[in-house]
């Protein structure tokens, strides 16, 4: 019940923000500088055309009667038909995904591992350290601000010379061969990771300090607890709350929009996908990906809601 | 005001780390702002050094393939890409002020209607959106600022709104309703003046998120278009010739790196400083 009146609205706000969310889509594509039958049938086109194509294509009815034709579309499955291949978008976009879960999983995994332990020990610390010497921040800093494709750049250029174990493109199916896959997933992987570790190591030493200014922290420290029994019975679970909401917005970017890691190392994921679908002034497969990177985005922030509620007791206890 | 002063005395004690992230970010501002009338050379002169040519004492960064010196377009480009990002930010915080006051003081469906949009911009990875936004309107500076603002307005009225939800029923917001104040002024006098602190810090936020996506749209050949060059498009240019003359991306990368870290810097420090957070000793 409790579960219930927490979650409630904010599964219709989620529904409200998709309808929101596919309006938008919906009227960017009707925007498009020359309209649909232009941008189908190149500059020199006839009237009667342009005509047929409007028809069959249900452009010459009213907005809203489009607006619903497309909804109940791709509730059936329908997302468009990519104009270069002739083929479904949609079976396209999922043989693509994959590809994307995969990357998102290695470069959250790697964020993970790497930033929630930095961040409790640099927020355990924070307060003995002195400010300048906080490796919590240095780490934050740098890895919040060195853009992925300056650092797939760099990582390019030093794994071009020196061809170490990695390779750039040339991607294989893990279920085919695994080790050929990770020489080329592990990369970008970790280059889409750093800016994570940051996010996760700051997010955790902010929550790890909020946690330690709490009276039950004061109570331990008096009745003489270890540091280390404080740290794992009373910091880590109440930190770890803030970092589900992070890593699920995190998660859900890596989802939708891996765009720039993929296009510089030739992974062929749903980022690349949309971006040559922009490239081929192939719009459908851009409205339908927008679309799914949105839809995807919304369901992971629901499912941290729910985790969240999981994790936090006092959630919707009080009303 | 002793807040302030207080906030300001602390951002004064600043350490090491934020005193290299203030006096990067002011070099690379006088930089850009006063770069065109600096002596630096000509960064559109063709053929001014061999091509391609590596850095040497007379061209830091090297030359690019058209054998132009390459250090005056980064200037070039720290110029536009602080430039793009700072007019977007800024017009995006005017505007997010605006509506996160309104909705937290409004309520109601004024609330509802600004926290639900909030959440539809949010919901778009900013990258991917940047596509879109590129197939509507065309790659260029416009598309550039607006996918900045997509990706920075919900940061802006969810920080506002929740501080205006803070401080909507205190006693001097009441005292000015009585008073017959209109809603107008009461957002501008009233409540204004206490949102700034918050403002300022998410401005430092969304900066460094504009000049990330700038870049990288730059960079992906969506924003700022040649002749002009921002540090992404310059990224791009030389990624074309990473492997022989890598000094182009490294230098427009380090530089852009650098633009960024000292944009996080300072807005730590400015955060800190108006919101500290003590942490204590576990023994």
């Amino acid at each position: 019940m409790r579960l219930v009146v927490y979650l409630l609205p904010r599964v219709l706000a989620a529904l409200v923000t998709l309808f929101g969310v596919s309006v938008l889509v919906f009227l960017s594509l009707r925007l498009l500088p020359g309209g649909y039958a232009d941008i189908l049938l190149g500059p020199f086109v006839t009237a009667e055309a342009r005509a047929i194509i409007a028809q069959r294509y249900g452009l010459d009815q009213p907005l809203v009667l489009q607006y619903l034709r497309w909804v109940w579309a791709m509730l059936g499955g329908d997302f468009g038909i990519s104009m270069v291949t002739q083929r479904p978008v949609i079976d396209e976009l999922l043989r693509r995904a994959p590809v994307t879960l995969q990357l998102a999983l290695i470069a959250l995994g790697v964020a993970l591992a790497v930033g929630y332990p930095l961040g409790v020990l640099s927020g355990t610390r924070a307060a003995k350290t002195r400010k300048g010497r906080d490796f919590g921040r240095v780490i934050g800093a740098m890895g919040a601000s060195v853009p992925d494709f300056v650092l797939g750049s760099v990582l390019i250029f030093v794994f071009s010379v020196w061809s170490l174990w990695f390779r750039v493109g040339g991607y294989v199916p893990f279920s085919t061969d695994p080790v050929g896959n990770l020489r080329t997933m592990l990369l970008p992987g970790f280059t889409l990771s750093v800016f994570g570790v940051a996010l996760i190591l700051r997010t955790t030493r902010d929550a790890v300090l909020r946690v330690m200014t709490e009276g039950h922290i004061t109570a331990a420290v008096a009745r003489g607890d270890p540091p280390r029994v404080i740290i794992r019975r009373h910091i880590l679970r109440n930190a770890a709350i803030p970092v589900v909401t992070v890593v699920a917005t995190y998660f859900g970017f890596l989802l939708g929009g891996a765009v720039i890691v993929e296009v510089l190392f030739s992974v062929p994921g749903v980022g690349l996908y949309i971006f040559n679908g922009l490239l081929n002034r192939d719009y459908a497969i851009v409205q339908a990906g927008v679309l799914l990177a949105a839809v995807v985005f919304i369901s992971i922030n629901m499912l941290a809601d729910v985790l969240y509620a999981l994790i936090d007791p006092r959630v919707g206890a009080t009303r | 005001m002793s807040g302030f002063s207080k906030a300001a005395g602390r951002l004064l004690r600043a350490d090491a780390l934020t005193l290299f992230g203030l006096i990067t970010l002011v070099t690379l501002l006088f930089l850009g702002i006063f770069g065109p009338w600096l002596p630096l050379g000509d960064p559109s002169r063709i053929a001014a050094g061999p091509r391609l040519g590596a850095p040497s004492a007379q061209f830091l960064f090297g030359t690019d393939e058209l054998g132009r010196d390459f250090m005056p377009r980064v200037v070039q480009g720290i110029r536009s890409t602080f430039l793009l990002s700072a007019i977007a930010v800024t017009i995006t915080a005017v505007i997010g002020s605006l509506l996160g006051m309104a909705a937290g003081y409004l309520g109601r469906f004024a609330d509802q209607a600004i926290a639900r949009g909030a959440d539809i911009l949010f919901a778009f990875p900013a990258l991917v959106a940047g596509l879109l936004v590129a197939a509507v309107m065309g790659p260029g500076q416009g598309s550039a600022i607006t996918v900045i603002s997509i990706a920075t307005l919900p940061l802006f009225i969810r920080v506002v709104r929740s501080v205006t939800l803070g401080i909507a029923g205190r006693g001097f917001v009441t005292a000015a309703e009585v008073a017959g104040a209109s809603t107008l002024r009461i957002m501008l006098v009233h409540l204004l003046p206490n949102v700034m602190g918050a403002v300022m810090v998410q401005l430092t936020y969304a900066l460094s998120i504009g000049m990330i996506i700038e870049s990288a749209l730059s960079f992906l050949g969506l924003g700022v278009q040649p002749p002009d060059a921002s540090l992404g498009s310059l990224l791009r240019q030389g990624s074309s010739y990473l492997t022989i003359a890598p000094w182009m991306v490294l230098s427009s990368g380090a530089v852009l790196s650098l633009a960024i870290m000292s944009v996080n810097l300072v807005g730590d420090a400015v955060r800190d400083a108006l919101e500290p957070l003590k942490g204590r000793p576990l023994t």
